[in-house]
């Protein structure tokens, strides 16, 4: 059983609305929580605030915490960073920011996991570590807001979505554009038939490749509190320390083997695309290599995910682009939406926020951990957009059509793509 | 585009391997492998460390039971035994499972851990004895991972192993051992044997175990129960434990039934405030969600918290007969209340709720007219008739709502209401709301062609400049030929109030169609136009930003240059040439190099587009170099310019 906000379908529901029965139940928005409702509108006692812990807290990180800085009632407890010097970065802004000293430092995310007094963590990791130190996370009884790519592997995916709904925590992947008003609006005109009956979904993938890290020379190696390489290296293969991997940005992206452009943009414009589609719980089953600049991808009832590097209105980075029988829309960072007419905004105003801003879904993460609702980036929701990236990466790789089977989540007939669904985690790691 | 270049990332990595491995013997057994195969392995023997890793990456997509020995021999090494079971947990062979078996009988510490995980993911039955024992391990991380693999295996004897020792596991252990048996008590329950599981469920949540294994094992035990579980669900509802009371909030959005629902009704009578609205919004998720009359009184009365929560449930899950309650409470003084009243209508699904509106619109006054006209407006129900009435309203606040709700649902045959309205206000002030409520109507008419003309028949009709100016925008809101045609002869006319307004219009166009007109505009130097800087500027914005084809852009580029006579336009214009690289874009660029003010943007525009077209048309690209060395450009230029004209 799958806890499901109502504004969401199920891979069934999605089915049937998609092709063309009534959209009507699609059609709620978010519940509405007052400020006041949750006791956040003025001062929050220390004793009621939400109790924070960062891990991985490198530049993304930094800025995902000044968002939850904001927050009156937030309170960040300590950090775990295996580089000293973000260790002590992050200490100096939380100690400044409270009027405080013991800002407490960690370099083994164990540690922090193990304090009780801590209710929830911020995962600003490279992606190597995303859903490895969020299954710890969850198992260690804190809730999370994981930054994207989130998952490493299609099995990660499934796992994570399982982990959540298990240990009952409230996980938010760091997909914030589904928490921006044009984004939001986008959606929903998609997800309650103001387009029509929709046939078309573009995401932005910026890249097509299927890339690896590799094994770089040896260098030597940091002092273990300076660098800690080997919980740096964490869930990934082992390898010598080489200071040109230390990004962890770039780092074991998508198990090392594919996870390019596809995975590090489509988490959020393919996570979009399944939203507008009211598609969260499910996944394309047809994914088609790249030709002529466009992988295409198809849902069971024919609708059609095309990921594109051209051919956008200039509207920033991340577009997407969402195509009915009956109208379109197109929106990207800049908070600008184009719409095909006029009247699908007609007597609404939607905020343009450019510049895609994480507080709002930093907000709706923090009401969720009060509310125990599922936030807008929820694991299941995560889980799915994520095997889509990974399907298409795993299409690139093989350069073929793969074909998905989502009751046995497995490719149908294809061995070598049904190789590539998982990664050994190296020792003493698992999720 | 080339379909290999997306590929090229995967062709590399293989070509890599490929090299490395150099001359080989292949042995007689491996002659009935497939070549990348037997390079494979081959690599596992003999090459370096780097080498063999990514072999093991390659033998996880394409090995087979004849790779497990060599694969095996690395898992007692420290660096390599990772990738080996990158490998081995991807081969489908039972050989697999019989090497990572095999190892788990004389590895020790993490890399005992690591093959124990892989037979944990493998669901390797055959390791279930090997794993019991090890569950006695001193080291309590491999013991951990021993219960955790045998929880992934999940068949009885694995299951009978846990439970047997979770009482007795070393309290380092015990978190594992119960995550095993909740494990197995979920692959029970997943395959329809909900009491079986629930047994299991309540073994860990009685248990001495971490607080998170018991908060798992109690939503388990509440779910496998189904209606069953429900006072199970009520005693973790009125828990003074938060972590207790929380695991009951998210399970009540799982659990199916309306015997959850009267449950959680029943708690908010006795719930604190804090818990109760947090109980409602539970009740307001559930997939089989109706409204409980609970939530309907908690919303009427009560403290303030549980009432906007209740609100919002009501609005989400009530119907027409919620619309009195909801419309009392619109109507109170605290504005939170009513505001969160109010989007509770907007929100509220059902046609029937449209007809109870608009039934109740003609007999209401004051304060709830005015709430119903919003409620009109927002919701969009056609109610002109009344709304056209209000319009006569001597409270001015229930006319501006009136014009509002009349800017969102007014037809076409009804337009003409707002257009009198702007047409006829008696100041700029009174035209101001008017005006946007027009503007909301126009752009959403179905035959904006129609209404463009019947806009611009208005024009006359307008007493003042600023109402014209205002008749310009709402045009240029809508767009289309007749807008476009009708900004352009209001342009030209000579009223400056009118050609500010229409050149701002059109430099916010979002269609090419308007170029033509704003080159027209900027090429009039005529005393009486002061609007050709700005007129260029949206001609160029149009290069810059829409979608066209190349040649468009740069001939649009050409024009620009051609009549710019401030560098900052000039500059402009070599921003949109980067959009369409291509030789003539760098001639263009390149006849710019001359200019002083912006020699070294000219500069940096043709090596940019030489950089582009660079694999496409080197000649094209040398020459961008070429010319901007001519130039004489900075350091960091000079080197890339330098670097297209390197053969």
């Amino acid at each position: 059983m799958n806890s499901r906000r109502p504004d969401r379908l199920s891979r069934r529901g999605f089915l049937r609305t998609s092709v063309g029965a009534s959209l009507a139940a699609s059609a709620f928005g978010a519940m509405p929580i007052p400020s006041s409702a949750l006791g956040r509108d003025g001062h929050v006692p220390p004793s009621e605030r939400i109790t924070l812990g960062g891990i991985g807290i490198g530049n993304r990180g930094t800025y995902d915490l000044e968002c939850f800085l904001e927050q009156n009632d937030v309170q960040f407890l300590a950090v775990c960073d295996v580089k000293a010097a973000r260790r002590d970065a992050v200490k100096k802004l939380a100690n400044e920011k409270y009027g405080i000293k013991d800002c407490a430092q960690y370099r083994d995310f164990r540690e922090l996991l193990d304090r009780d007094d801590i209710d929830a963590v911020l995962i600003a990791t490279g992606p190597n570590w995303h859903a490895t130190a969020a299954m710890y996370a969850a198992r260690a009884g804190k809730d999370m807001y994981c930054e994207k790519p989130c998952t490493k592997n299609i099995s990660q995916s499934l796992a994570l979505a399982e982990t959540m709904r298990r240990t009952g925590r409230v996980f938010q992947a760091g997909t914030q554009r589904r928490n921006l008003p044009h984004f939001a609006f986008a959606c929903e005109l998609a997800r309650t038939g103001k387009l029509g009956k929709m046939h078309t979904v573009y995401a932005h993938p910026m890249g097509m490749s299927a890339l690896m890290s590799g094994w770089l020379p040896a260098e030597p190696e940091p002092d273990k509190e300076v660098v800690d390489w080997d919980m740096y290296l964490g869930p990934a293969a082992w390898r010598p320390y080489n200071a040109k991997l230390l990004d962890g940005f770039n780092f074991e992206k998508g198990g090392g083997l594919v996870g390019g452009g596809v995975l590090e943009w489509g988490s959020h414009c393919v996570d979009l695309c399944q939203w507008a589609l009211g598609a969260d719980g499910t996944a394309p089953v047809e994914y088609n290599p790249p030709e002529n600049g466009q992988i295409v991808a198809r849902y069971e009832n024919g609708v059609k995910l095309v990921l594109r590097e051209t051919g956008w209105i200039p509207l920033g980075s991340c577009p997407v682009r969402f195509e009915g029988e009956t109208g379109w829309v197109e929106a990207g960072d800049s908070g600008k939406l184009v719409l095909s007419s006029p009247e699908l905004i007609a007597g609404r105003t939607v905020e343009e926020i450019d510049g895609y801003p994480a507080t709002f879904h930093v907000r709706d993460f923090l009401d969720c951990v009060k509310t125990r609702s599922q936030p807008k980036g929820n694991a299941e929701a995560a889980c799915y957009s994520h095997i889509a990236c990974h399907a298409a990466n795993i299409a690139i790789a093989l350069d073929r059509k793969v074909n998905y089977d989502l009751e046995k989540h497995e490719f149908i007939g294809d061995r070598e793509a049904n190789r590539l669904r998982s990664e050994a985690l190296r020792e003493p790691w698992r999720i | 585009m080339d379909k290999s270049r997306y590929a090229f990332g995967w062709i590399v990595l293989l070509a890599i391997i490929v090299s490395i491995l150099g001359p080989m013997t292949v042995r007689a057994a491996d002659n009935q492998l497939p070549p990348l195969e037997k390079q494979l392995i081959e690599t596992l023997r003999s090459a370096a460390p780097e080498e063999k890793a990514i072999a093991c990456k390659q033998l996880a997509i394409y090995g087979s039971k004849a790779a497990v020995p060599e694969l095996a021999k690395l898992l007692a090494n420290e660096q390599l035994a990772s990738w080996s079971r990158i490998a081995l947990e991807a081969i489908p062979d039972p050989a697999a499972d019989a090497a990572l078996v095999e190892a788990a009988e004389t590895l020790q510490g993490k890399l005992l851990v690591g093959t124990i995980n892989s037979i944990g993911v493998r669901r390797s039955a055959q390791a279930v004895d090997r794993l019991a024992a090890r569950l006695k391990d001193k080291d309590a991380e491999v013991a951990s991972a021993a219960a955790v693999a045998l929880g992934q295996i999940g068949n009885d004897k694995a299951l009978k192993t846990l439970r047997q020792s979770l009482a007795g596991a070393p309290p380092a252990v015990r978190s594992a051992v119960a995550e095993g048996c909740i494990l197995c008590a979920e692959r029970l329950l997943a395959d329809g044997n909900g009491r079986a599981a629930a047994e299991v469920f309540d073994t860990v949540r009685k248990a001495d175990v971490p607080k998170q294994r018991v908060l798992e094992a109690i939503r388990g035990a509440i779910i496998a129960r189904g209606a069953q579980g429900v006072p199970l669900l009520v005693e973790q509802l009125k828990s003074p434990d938060k972590g207790r009371f929380q695991i009951a909030l998210s399970t009540a959005r799982e659990l199916p039934g309306r015997e959850v629902v009267e449950a959680l009704s029943a708690e908010l009578a006795s719930a604190a405030p804090e818990r109760a609205s947090l109980i409602v919004y539970a009740l307001g998720e559930r997939e089989d969600a109706v409204l409980p009359p609970a939530v309907l009184r908690a919303a009427r009365s009560g403290d303030e918290r549980v009432r906007l929560a209740a609100i919002a449930v009501v609005g989400r899950l009530g119907d027409a007969s919620t619309v009195p309650a909801l419309l009392e409470i619109a109507a109170e003084s605290d504005a939170e209340l009513s505001q969160a009243a109010k989007t509770a209508l907007v929100g509220l699904p059902g046609k029937k709720v449209d007809v109870e509106l608009s039934r109740r619109l003609p007999a209401a006054k004051g304060n709830s007219l005015a709430i119903l006209i919003g409620l009109v407006g927002e919701r969009r129900i056609d109610a002109t008739p009344d709304l056209v009435k209000a319009l006569d309203n001597p409270d001015k606040s229930i006319r501006s709502a009136a014009l509002t709700a009349l800017g969102a649902t007014v037809g076409p045959k009804d337009l003409k209401v707002l257009i009198s309205a702007v047409v006829d206000a008696k100041n700029a002030a009174d035209a101001e709301l008017p005006v946007r409520a027009l503007q909301a109507a126009s752009v959403r008419m179905p035959d904006r062609e129609a209404t463009a003309a019947e806009l611009a028949a208005a024009m006359p009709r307008a007493s003042t400049a600023t109402k014209k100016a205002s008749l310009l925008k709402i045009l240029g809101a809508m767009g289309g030929p007749k807008a476009l045609e009708t900004i352009a002869a209001a342009v030209k006319g000579g009223d400056e109030k009118l050609q500010d307004a229409g050149t701002r219009v059109l430099g916010e166009w979002m269609t090419a169609d308007a170029a033509p007109v704003l080159l027209t505009i900027a090429k009039d130097s005529s005393s009486e136009n002061k609007y050709q800087i700005r007129a260029l500027r949206g001609y160029l914005r149009i290069a810059r930003q829409l979608d066209l084809p190349d040649d468009q852009r740069i001939d649009m580029c050409r024009q620009a240059i051609a009549i710019a006579e401030r560098p900052e336009e000039r500059g402009l214009a070599l921003d949109a040439l980067k959009r369409c690289p291509s030789a003539e874009a760098v001639e263009l660029a390149s006849s710019l190099l001359d200019d002083k003010e912006i020699r070294d943007r000219a500069v940096e525009t043709a090596i940019f587009i030489g950089e582009k077209i660079k694999d496409k048309d080197p000649a094209a690209a040398k020459s961008a170099g070429e010319k901007a060395l001519e130039a004489s450009p900075p350091k960091e230029l000079a080197d890339r310019a330098r670097a297209l004209t390197a053969p």
